[in-house]
């Protein structure tokens, strides 16, 4: 089992649970696991073409999955996974 | 709406006078009742933007799982993200937008010489096509 954090904005359609346990051996089970169990989160975290939306990072413990294998990345029992956006912005153009 | 307390909101005016003319941003944190957001913590985090900062920011999404991790031990939410726009309105601009993410409050303090002049907070939406403006308070507002 693994653990996911859930954002607090998304925590509305997970039953306000601010963490989940999940069965998995990649980030992209765990994911997956994530999405079939509250499917209103999936609009929020992936595209219409079924990709993470380009604002979603996922992190394993502290690394960014797109350097450890993106969704193969594989995941030991009492790993845990976080949901983090890019964020980036500015005044004048 | 959002309401900021003083304590976070002196460390965010502060943090963006003290970086004008380039922008400055940061992670807002505190407790959400109903509509009602409270942001009682106000962490600076670092500007990496490689592009002219006096109007680009950009935060490590590393510094972002941080400031998460902070919230969730101290019990409270990760509210929002501020960032200063020197020199110009607290608009949320086609960059900010295009750079935004649906979940949280984005508030925009305009520094104007140096000088805190006003703000405004924006919530993106999820296409990344329209921000709809959100009431914002602070203890002087």
């Amino acid at each position: 089992m693994a653990r996911i954090l859930i954002p607090t904005p998304l925590r509305q359609f997970a039953e306000k649970q601010d963490s989940i346990e999940l069965p998995g051996v990649t980030a992209g089970e765990i994911l997956t696991g994530l999405t079939t169990r509250f499917p209103h989160l999936r609009k929020h975290l992936y595209n219409e073409e079924g990709k993470l939306r380009s604002f979603v990072n996922v992190y394993l413990n502290d690394e960014d999955i797109r350097y450890i294998g993106r969704e193969a990345a594989a995941v030991a029992e009492g790993d845990t996974l976080s949901i983090v956006p890019s964020i980036a912005g500015g005044g004048n153009v | 709406m959002i309401h900021v307390e003083q304590q976070p909101w002196r460390e965010m005016v502060n943090h963006a006078s003290a970086t004008y003319p380039n922008e400055c941003c940061g992670a807002m944190i505190g407790g959400i009742d109903g509509d009602r957001k409270t942001v009682t913590v106000a962490l600076a985090l670092d500007n990496v933007s490689q592009g002219p900062q006096a109007a680009r920011y950009e935060l490590r999404p590393e510094d972002l799982l941080r400031a998460d991790r902070e919230a969730r031990s101290r019990n409270l939410e990760l509210i929002g993200i501020y960032h200063s726009h020197p020199d110009c309105g607290a608009y949320f601009s086609e960059t900010d937008l295009k750079n935004s993410c649906p979940w949280y409050s984005f508030v925009v303090l305009s520094i104007q010489n140096g000088t805190f002049d006003h703000a405004n907070s924006w919530l993106p939406d999820a296409d990344q096509t329209h921000a709809e403006k959100e009431e914002l308070t602070w203890p002087e507002s």
